[in-house]
């Protein structure tokens, strides 16, 4: 049997609220366990190496999104990253890019999405003189559910955003999860919103005509949702109600 | 019916915002973008097939190129260079139409710069390089291609000994060397990206392993072409007698 072998994280440490702070990155060492992941690390190094390391997490199962980070270059969830996946056990730890940083790893991503949400009604918008809550509601074709809950399973990690070089070039661009949430409610037969509707807020070069195809949303998202699809889904749409127009 | 959709058309055709950044604009600048690089795309694919025709003889680049320059519809078989001069002439349009829309993509600011660059550092990712590339050759394509087009409109003889002519003794092989292989990569990672950017394939990897595939064997038709011209212009003495088939 091997012994355990020591990886060395590389972690990005910076406090924006301290003035007298700078960005730096500070190495730490950790023995590696069976079926570490780099959200357990993470934890470790925090319980007993230092105690002033900031980073997010709630469910650490992939769920809840809070834990995103960008680990070897690629953004995506710490707590559904082994570290055996890196042979030479060097981590090098940064947060993700585009976001308004808190502290360390921690960036605000609740803040982008819910002004991405304001900005583009992402709500359901049923039809007002429908509502009867006395009243069953009409079941759901399950095609439909079906295709609804697939691109329901976004839990707003942030990755699509930092792996998005438009959207790090462009801030005020929708983003991948901005158009993949519009795409759910143009989909869903109880929201009233009309091709039109959903041009005036995604028709523009802030929206699904200004994405580039560069496909980091779709190669990073850590819920393999069909970004590349929804978009071009969404873009063919758009395009086809200025034609009608 | 109709009156929620001309209430729609209003709703839309209301907004304010001028050029680009008006919402009809940015669905036609999308589409204008595409429809013109697809065109090119496939423009380049056939052209540089007709070019290599070189590669199997001279006479057999004789009779493409009188074949494409409407040599059925004359009296001689020889065609007509006009053809030649107006196809030019409307490739340069699209060219430049292409380029027009394609320029709101570039990145107009320094910070931009930084921050294309910086992503690209921190976050290595294929399909961001290739667009890199794609934004470089992009540039450098503004400046190279309407060049090579407003020669073929000015000079427009198409011939084994007259293009090895102009390749050799006027040194156009100099804009050729940077010409292939920006237009390649372009014009190929564009036709990729244009697939999947309009859902025409969701068979992505395939797409791409194409677009390589695609980008390679180009480049080694466009060079050993280029090659087959200089050593028939070094073979030429000035001035040079069209090449006809004996």
């Amino acid at each position: 049997m091997t012994s355990p072998r020591t990886i060395s994280f590389n972690i990005f440490r910076y406090d924006p609220q301290d003035p007298s702070d700078k960005p730096k990155m500070v190495t730490y060492e950790i023995t590696e366990a069976p079926g570490m992941t780099v959200f357990i690390a993470l934890n470790m190094l925090r319980e007993q190496q230092d105690p002033s390391l900031q980073f997010d997490f709630v469910c650490r199962a992939g769920i809840c999104g809070s834990c995103a980070m960008v680990i070897n270059g690629k953004p995506t969830l710490a707590c559904r990253t082994l570290t055996a996946n890196f042979p030479d056990g060097k981590i090098t730890l940064m947060p993700l890019p585009g976001f308004e940083l808190i502290g360390d790893l921690s960036v605000d991503t609740g803040k982008f999405m819910r002004e991405l949400a304001e900005r583009l009604q992402l709500w359901l918008q049923p039809d007002a003189n429908d509502i009867d809550i006395h009243r069953l509601e009409t079941p759901m074709d399950p095609a439909e559910a079906a295709k609804l809950y697939e691109l329901e399973r976004c839990v707003e990690c942030g990755v699509c955003v930092s792996a998005c070089a438009t959207k790090q070039m462009k801030d005020s661009f929708v983003g991948a999860v901005g158009m993949m949430k519009i795409a759910r409610f143009e989909m869903d037969s109880r929201d009233i919103r009309t091709a039109e509707d959903f041009y005036h807020v995604i028709g523009n070069q802030d929206g699904v005509f200004g994405c580039m195809t560069l496909l980091g949303c779709q190669d990073a998202c850590p819920k393999d949702l069909p970004h590349m699809q929804q978009i071009a889904y969404l873009r063919r749409k758009m395009a086809q109600t200025i034609v009608s127009c | 019916m109709t009156a929620s959709l001309k209430t729609a058309k209003t709703k839309i055709h209301d907004v304010s915002s001028k050029g680009y950044l008006n919402p009809i604009w940015a669905a036609r600048a999308d589409k204008l973008q595409s429809a013109t690089g697809l065109l090119l795309g496939i423009f380049i694919i056939m052209h540089l097939h007709f070019e290599s025709s070189i590669l199997i003889s001279k006479e057999a680049f004789y009779h493409v190129g009188h074949f494409l320059e409407g040599g059925i519809f004359s009296e001689t078989g020889h065609g007509f260079p006009v053809v030649t001069k107006f196809i030019s002439a409307f490739m340069l349009i699209v060219v430049l139409v292409h380029a027009l829309f394609a320029l709101r993509r570039f990145p107009a600011q320094i910070q931009q710069w930084r921050a294309l660059r910086s992503q690209m550092t921190i976050m290595p990712h294929q399909d961001t390089k290739i667009w890199f590339w794609q934004l470089i050759t992009g540039f450098l394509l503004f400046f190279l291609a309407p060049v090579h087009l407003f020669d073929m409109i000015t000079n427009p003889e198409i011939g084994a000994h007259l293009s090895a002519e102009r390749v050799y003794h006027q040194d156009v092989w100099m804009l050729y060397v940077l010409l292939l292989p920006a237009v390649v990569l372009h014009a190929m990672f564009g036709l990729y990206r244009l697939a999947v950017k309009w859902g025409v394939t969701t068979k992505r990897t395939a797409a791409l392993k194409l677009a390589k595939i695609m980008v390679v064997y180009l480049m080694i038709i466009g060079i050993a072409s280029l090659l087959t011209y200089i050593f028939i212009g070094q073979s030429l003495e000035l001035p040079v007698t069209p090449f006809v088939p004996s």
